[in-house]
Parts: C-alpha cells; sequence; structure tokens
C-alpha cells in the first residue's frame, strides 16, 4: 500500500534519512523503532508533505506522492497524529475535531450542523463524547492523545501514522489507548505506521519492525526476531535483553 | 555621465551614513527587545524641539541644551517607552504597536502646537561652514562631517558589541533570551541600557544633519519610514545588514535622483525592499540576531 | 437546480451537491435586532443637526472598514496595518472614472470591485510569503508608498485637494433630507457587511479559519487548502473596503488621499479594533461609534484637539480590558465565542 523507495533527506551536511526503502502493505500494523535522532520523525514528515525528500520516491496506492503539499496528502488518505499533541487550543474538542472531518475529504450535502454531528461519532468512539465542549486547552494528556487520534480518524483516512501515541501515559492509560488503536484498526479497516519507543507495545500490537538508526534502516521483521537482533540490540537496546 | 557617476558615489556616501546613523537606534532595539517600536519617530523630534524648549523656554546655551536633551531622550524612552508600554504589553503585540504609534502621533502633534513651522525653530549645530568641491561634485563640509560621524558612530557600536562584555551578553540576549537569563545576565538592566544606547544614534544624527536638512515638526515619520525600510531590508535587527542596507538604500535614491526623476526615490527603494523580501524572506541578513 | 427548505429553525438552501444552512434562533436575534432598531431611530433625534447626522454616518463607514478588516485579520491570521490602502484605491477609481468619463455610481461600483480585486489578487501571495511581522509591515508602508504615488501625479489626484464634485448616490432635493438619506445607506451597508462576516465565521469556513490561525501546520495536515484560505481572506475584505471608498466618494462627493492614507486614519481603525475589542466583529460598532465621537468632542477644543486625541486614546486602550474593550463589558454576560457555535442533539 505505501511504498518507501530509497528516500534521504539532509539538513545541511547531516543526513537525517539516509536511503531507506520498505514498504507498509493493507491492513497490517508496521511498527517503526530506534534511538532519539535515528530519523522516525523526520520519515514521517518526508510521507506527510513537510518536508520534500532529496532523493527518493513515496509510492501510497500505486500513485506517487513525493513532496505533495500536506493537504493533498491528507486528501489522498493518509492521517497523522503528534509526538506533542498539538490540538486546537483555543477550541473545543468537537471544534478541532470537525475541522477533520469538514477538510479531510470532499464532503457533499454537509453543513455545519452535520460536521459537528459526525465529529461527535469519532469523539464518542475514542470516548471523549462528554469533553466534547472542553476546550483543548484543558484537557490532560492522554485524553489530548485520543483527540488526536479522533481528529486523524475523521479525515476518513486509510493510512494512519501514529508518532509515539503511548509517550507519557501510565499502563492503564497506554493499554487503553492500544484497545483503541486496535478497534480503530478494525472498525475503520485502516493500515498503521507506528512510531514508538515503548518496547512493550510495539511488539504487541505489530505484526512487522522497522528499525532505524542515524537515518538508515538496520534491521526489518517480526518483532520476536526484531528484538533478538544484534544489530537492533546494540544500537538500540544498549546490551542483553531478556527474550520475550 | 562623469559627473552623474561622481554625484551618485558621493551621494550613496552621505546618504548612506546619515541613513545608518537613523536606523542604528531602530535596529538595536528590533534585535534585542525583538519589538518593533513604532515610537522611535520621537527621538528625532525630541532631538530637535527638546534643545529648543531649553534653549528658548530655558534659556541654556547650545551645549547645556543638548546634554539635558540628552537626559530627556533617555528618561522618555526609559519611563514611558520601556517601563509604560513594553513592560506591560509585551505579549499583546496590537496594543504594543498601536501605544507606540500613539505617544509618537501626541509627541508630534504637541510640538506642533508649541512650536507650529512658523515659530522659526533651528538649531545652530553648523560645526564648520561653506562648501567645497569634491571632484566635480559640490557638497557642504557640514554634510561630509555628519556622514564621518555617522561611520564614527557605527564603528563605535560595533566595538563595542564585539569587545565590551555587556555587548556580549545583549548579543547573547538577541539569540536566546531564555538561555541568557539562565547563564545569569540581568535582563532588565541589559533592556535599559539597549533603550538608552538607542538613543543616542538618531539624536546625533538630527543635531549634526539639522543645518541641511528640513526642520519640522512632522519630520519623524518619513525618517521612520526609512529606518524601517532599513532594518526590512538588512534583516530585522541585525547591525551587519543594517549597514549594508543604509548603504544599498542611499544607493538606490541617489542613483534615481541624478539618473531619472528624484520624485521616485522613496518608491523605488521600497520596490527593491518589496522584490528582496519576496526573494529573501527576511531581508539581507535573515539571521534575526543582532550580529 | 437550487432548493430552498424551511424546517422547524433552519433554512436549507441546496446547490447541486452542496448545502447551506441558516439556522434561526430566536433569542440570538433579540438583542441585535433591538441594537438595529435603536440605530435606525437614532436620526430622528437629530434631523436638524447635519453634523451630528455626518458624524455617526462616518462612524458606519469607519465601522465597514473595520469589519472586513477583522475578517481579514481571523481569516488569514495576520494584523494588517494598510487596510485603507484599498480604501485610496477604490476611491481614487471611482472619483477619476466617475469625473473624466462620466460613468454612473453603477458602473463605477463594478469598475470599483475590479479594481480592488486584481489589485488584491496581485498582492495577495504576501499573504503566504511573508511571515506575521513582515506581512504587517509591508501592509503598514503600501498606503504610504500609494500616497506617495499620488502626490508623484499630482495633476491626475489632485494631490493635498483631492477630486471633488462627483455625482450622488441619491439626491432627494432637500439637503437635510440627503443627510439622512446618506446616514440609513451607510447603515444598510454597514449591516450588510456585518452579516456576511457573521455568516462566514460562523460556518464551516470559520471553522478551517479558526484553525488555520490555530496551528496552520497541523490545519494543512487535516486537510485545509491553506493557501486558498488566506487568498480569499486577503482578496475578499479588500474589494469590500474598496466598496466603502465608492460609497464615500458618491456621498461625501469629495475625496482626498490624505484623509484616509495617512497613518493617523490607520490609527482610527487600529483603535477601533483595539478599543472595540479584538476577536469580535460585532464589537467593531461600539468602537466606531466611540472614535466618531470622542473626535466630534475633542473638535471642540480647538487645534489642541490633535494632541488630545492620541492622549485619549492611548487611556482608552489602557484603561479598557484588553483583548475585550468595549464589547468585553457586554460580552461578559453574553457568553459567545467567535467561533461558531456547535450544538450535537442526540436523537
Amino acid at each position: 500500500m505505501l511504498e518507501i523507495k530509497d528516500v534521504s533527506k539532509y539538513f545541511g551536511g547531516l543526513a537525517a534519512v539516509d536511503h531507506v526503502s520498505f514498504s507498509v502493505n493493507q491492513g497490517e500494523i508496521v511498527g517503526l523503532i530506534g534511538p532519539n535522532g535515528a530519523g522516525k520523525t523526520t520519515l514521517l514528515n518526508l510521507i506527510c508533505g513537510i518536508y520534500k525528500p532529496d532523493t527518493g520516491r513515496v509510492i501510497f496506492e500505486g500513485e506517487d506522492i513525493t513532496a505533495r503539499p500536506p493537504n493533498k496528502v491528507c486528501r489522498a488518505g493518509i492521517s497523522r497524529t503528534y509526538q506533542i499533541p498539538r490540538p486546537f487550543e483555543a477550541m473545543t474538542a468537537l471544534g478541532g475535531v470537525t475541522v477533520g472531518v469538514i477538510n479531510g475529504k470532499r464532503r457533499p450535502n454537509m453543513t455545519l450542523s452535520d460536521a459537528a454531528l459526525e465529529a461527535s461519532y469519532y469523539l464518542e468512539f475514542v470516548g471523549l463524547f462528554s469533553k466534547r465542549d472542553t476546550l483543548a486547552s484543558d484537557l490532560n494528556l492522554y485524553e489530548l492523545r485520543m483527540l488526536e487520534l479522533a481528529r486523524a480518524l475523521a479525515t476518513t483516512p486509510r493510512f494512519l501514522l501514529l508518532d509515539e501515541s503511548m509517550a507519557g501515559l501510565n499502563p492503564a492509560e497506554a493499554s487503553r489507548a492500544l484497545d483503541m488503536v486496535w478497534s480503530a484498526q478494525e472498525q475503520f479497516g485502516i493500515t498503521i505506521l507506528w512510531i514508538e519507543h515503548v518496547m512493550k507495545i510495539i511488539t504487541q500490537a505489530a505484526q512487522r519492525i522497522v528499525v532505524l538508526d542515524y537515518g538508515q534502516k538496520i534491521a526489518e521483521g517480526e518483532p520476536t526476531a526484531i528484538m533478538n537482533d544484534q544489530r537492533v540490540i546494540e544500537a538500540y537496546l544498549g546490551g542483553k535483553h531478556a527474550r520475550h | 555621465m562623469m559627473v552623474q557617476l561622481q554625484s551618485i558615489l558621493v551621494y550613496t556616501f552621505i546618504w548612506g551614513s546619515i541613513y545608518l546613523l537613523i536606523s542604528l537606534g531602530f535596529s538595536l532595539i528590533c534585535g534585542v527587545l525583538r519589538i518593533f517600536h513604532l515610537g522611535y519617530g520621537v527621538t528625532f523630534v525630541l532631538t530637535v524641539y527638546g534643545t529648543w524648549l531649553f534653549m528658548s523656554n530655558v534659556g541654556l546655551g547650545l551645549i547645556p541644551s543638548i546634554i539635558g536633551m540628552f537626559l530627556l531622550q533617555i528618561i522618555f524612552a526609559l519611563v514611558i517607552f520601556y517601563m509604560g508600554v513594553f513592560q506591560r504589553f509585551l505579549e499583546q503585540e496590537e496594543v504594543l504597536l498601536t501605544l507606540t504609534m500613539l505617544v509618537f502621533l501626541t509627541v508630534t502633534h504637541l510640538a506642533n502646537y508649541l512650536y507650529p513651522v512658523t515659530a522659526g525653530v533651528y538649531l545652530p549645530t553648523t560645526i564648520i561652514d561653506g562648501t567645497f568641491k569634491l571632484g566635480a561634485v559640490r557638497i557642504s563640509y557640514q554634510m561630509l562631517l555628519a556622514a564621518l560621524v555617522g561611520i564614527a558612530v557605527a564603528v563605535l557600536f560595533v566595538l563595542m558589541f564585539l569587545k565590551t562584555r555587556a555587548g556580549l551578553i545583549i548579543r547573547a540576549m538577541s539569540q536566546n533570551i531564555h538561555a541568557s537569563m539562565l547563564m545569569g545576565a540581568n535582563i532588565n538592566r541589559m533592556y535599559y541600557l539597549a533603550m538608552a544606547l538607542s538613543v543616542i544614534p538618531p539624536t546625533i544624527c538630527i543635531l549634526m544633519i539639522a543645518p541641511f536638512w528640513g526642520i519640522d515638526p512632522y519630520m519623524g515619520s518619513p525618517l521612520l519610514a526609512t529606518a524601517m525600510m532599513v532594518a526590512i531590508l538588512g534583516g530585522l535587527g541585525n547591525l551587519k545588514g543594517t549597514i549594508i542596507a543604509s548603504y544599498l538604500i542611499g544607493f538606490i535614491h541617489a542613483t534615481v535622483s541624478f539618473l531619472y526623476v528624484s520624485r521616485f526615490m522613496g518608491f523605488a527603494a521600497l520596490i527593491v525592499t518589496l522584490l528582496v523580501m519576496i526573494f529573501r524572506r527576511g531581508g539581507i541578513m535573515a539571521g534575526e540576531t543582532i550580529w | 437546480m437550487v432548493t430552498f427548505e424551511l424546517k422547524r429553525d433552519r433554512v436549507l438552501l441546496r446547490w447541486g451537491d452542496r448545502k447551506y444552512e441558516w439556522i434561526i434562533e430566536p433569542r440570538y436575534w433579540r438583542n441585535p435586532a433591538l441594537g438595529v432598531i435603536f440605530m435606525l431611530i437614532l436620526p430622528l433625534f437629530f434631523y436638524n443637526r447635519p453634523s451630528i447626522l455626518t458624524m455617526i454616518t462616518t462612524a458606519n463607514l469607519l465601522a465597514a472598514v473595520v469589519i472586513p478588516l477583522s475578517l481579514q485579520m481571523i481569516g488569514t491570521g495576520r494584523v494588517n496595518f494598510g487596510p485603507q490602502l484599498y480604501l485610496g484605491i477604490g476611491g481614487y477609481t471611482s472619483a477619476l472614472l466617475n469625473l473624466h468619463l462620466g460613468c454612473n455610481p453603477l458602473v463605477t461600483l463594478l469598475a470599483n470591485i475590479l479594481v480592488c480585486g486584481s489589485i488584491a489578487l496581485l498582492l495577495s501571495p504576501i499573504t503566504w510569503i511573508a511571515r506575521g511581522l513582515y506581512f504587517s509591515l509591508i501592509t503598514l508602508i503600501l498606503p504610504l508608498a500609494f500616497l506617495d504615488l499620488t502626490y508623484i501625479y499630482g495633476d491626475l489626484f489632485r494631490g493635498e485637494v483631492g477630486l471633488v464634485g462627483m455625482s450622488a448616490l441619491i439626491n432627494l432635493g432637500k439637503v437635510k433630507l440627503n443627510y439622512l438619506a446618506y446616514f440609513y445607506l451607510s447603515l444598510f451597508l454597514m449591516l450588510l457587511y456585518m452579516l456576511v462576516a457573521d455568516k462566514i465565521v460562523r460556518s464551516r469556513f470559520g471553522v478551517s479559519m479558526a484553525a488555520i490561525n490555530e496551528d496552520e501546520d497541523v490545519a494543512q495536515m487535516m486537510g485545509v487548502n491553506v493557501n486558498r484560505y488566506k487568498v480569499f481572506n486577503y482578496v475578499f475584505p479588500s474589494i469590500l473596503i474598496g466598496i466603502v471608498g465608492w460609497f464615500i466618494v458618491h456621498t461625501f462627493r469629495t475625496f482626498a488621499g490624505v484623509t484616509y492614507l495617512p497613518l493617523e486614519f490607520m490609527i482610527k481603525i487600529l483603535i477601533i479594533v483595539l478599543v472595540g475589542g479584538r476577536a469580535f466583529i460585532y464589537s467593531v460598532v461600539p468602537g466606531a461609534y466611540f472614535v466618531a465621537i470622542l473626535e466630534e468632542i475633542l473638535r471642540g477644543f480647538g487645534p489642541i484637539h490633535y494632541v488630545l486625541f492620541p492622549v485619549a486614546l492611548i487611556v482608552a486602550i489602557v484603561v479598557l480590558p484588553s483583548g475585550e474593550g468595549l464589547f468585553g463589558l457586554y460580552h461578559r454576560r453574553h457568553h459567545r465565542d467567535y467561533f461558531p457555535k456547535f450544538r450535537v442533539r442526540r436523537e
């Protein structure tokens, strides 16, 4: 479904992403891990069109979407969440998700109240319906992450990019969020590329994991194989890691 | 043709240096306090009318009046602008800009009310009288002196920033204010210093150019517009850019005046500024730090 | 084609596959209706005092300039320090066409819209090229450059004296009736602008505009075509301001750029935005009336009023609650955001 072919991005002399290639098939959850500074978020930004890759192509569902502006990428069916939640601060939760509903794709016969109604369905799905009239600046971290998810889902994506959705959540919240992501995948039929640091979650959730280090892909495969791969352990896990 | 080229060269030098003096204070405030000081024109008006006030109403001589006027300027900048406006409204930029503009309008109209054009205000600050010929161009000694003083003041400023401890702190503040605070810089004191320093170049400039530049209560606006254009063109708050931009605008004005019609000089400078903004956002030295 | 439907609390308009609705909320319309009725009756008290009629007409026109400006600020997310550029362009276009080519007001209106629209379209790239402060600075300088231009071509634009003697919009014979008619026309213009701006802000376009204001990059990631919104929100209000210029030309029948282009006029406009209360379109009206009445009162003091006016405005800004201004005194009791109101009813 999504193919990253030999993509690179250089900032000055530094290669943030260095000739990375992999692909994601329909219906999969693929994890993207790596130490801090490995270029994971940069790769995400390259897919979304925020940066233009210096080499390589990004192919989505057969179409070349390399260097398309972000709103066109969204219309093509890719949506994302942010590492540090970026809600619309002065708008209510309902308002923020409505923005996604209205602009995510072309909607015939939709007025503002229809859009708000549909947004409320997404809020209910993530469990925020009771907070729909709270300003986004008054929500706690877990609610903000759920709001991000609802907003991304409201644009009816076929492909979802999750950027560290579990960071800062305690284990109970993290497992609730994981359940949410799974039910989103089932209910809406979306494919997910997930950047994550919390190993326990990503090894549970993902069918395949891609590992980046210093901008280069160093390993790709099943979670158990990755956890025991020597190169990954050296680069990332830093020493021996208990086998799952 | 040779005459025109020589005129262009000479006037680029003279006007460039004068514009440099005018814009130095503005750039300093832009670079350090990170605000656009639309009330900067007050310094020009206060120079002329403050000195005149001390000379004619209080009866002091020229030098004491100038000293008194300097003190008045510094007090005005610190109390009314810094403490009254900037400190209170730093978060709300529109209010800040409007208030500074209103203060400028108040001072200008007050000057016009107390000393209208008919009151015959003049500043006897001619140091050397008479004109001389530089090549094929006739200019007055005062003009040349103004230009030289401009360069001297600019050099002093640059030396201050590069060599002194206060200059180092100010440069650090303009790059990252929070880090400077963590390093122990006394931000408020440095702001006071910056505001006081910013008053000096325009005052010296007006004192020098008063004999040959027209004096009227509304002179603040066009001079402020020039300072703004130099700051925008050179990169807001960057001294290197200010120096380059003042001579560039001096060059544009001189070229348009001597090769074409002088009516278009302001317009030509504006077009060039807009073009530079489009093709190189942020101006010539887009770094937004002071050096 | 286009169909209208009347439901219990809304009017629906369907055109092709687009649907527009107007929710009619009687509670919401009560206070504005009272305000409008008050403004309709107001001039009848001052039937014999043409100076006061002129003052409130000016207030209406000031409000009609500031309402598109507020819309522009909400839509582009930048502060435009030179909306009076289009006042000048529109006014001079109408005046010159009327004087030299003898066009009637309707033709000058169309020409006005065309000229302002094209120039705004030409200048619109600065909305996305220039970052916040640079945009404000460029817009600050542009009217002064235009004023410079009118002085350069002084024989065409008549410099400080301006153009006089354009044809009037309507002429009812008696001068007093004319003043009254001009007031009602300006009131109609202002209310029309307010309605249009209100509808735009409280609609799905308004939500997207609010999103752009909050966080441009995230809005773009959600599918909002940011540049298109910015261009529309620069061009459309500019055309509206140009139309006010047309109105001034054909009611006051004199037009000099020096009245509307320099810093003093721009201060008045900014003050209306600040004193009236920033994010609200409706607050423009009390702000405009405040400024017009203040100016008229201070004019009685003689030449010192040039000094008193800025001082009074400084006092007003410092004293009134920041961000909410005059409207803040009303807003505190009636909570109404500038974002559209969402109501989700569970069936």
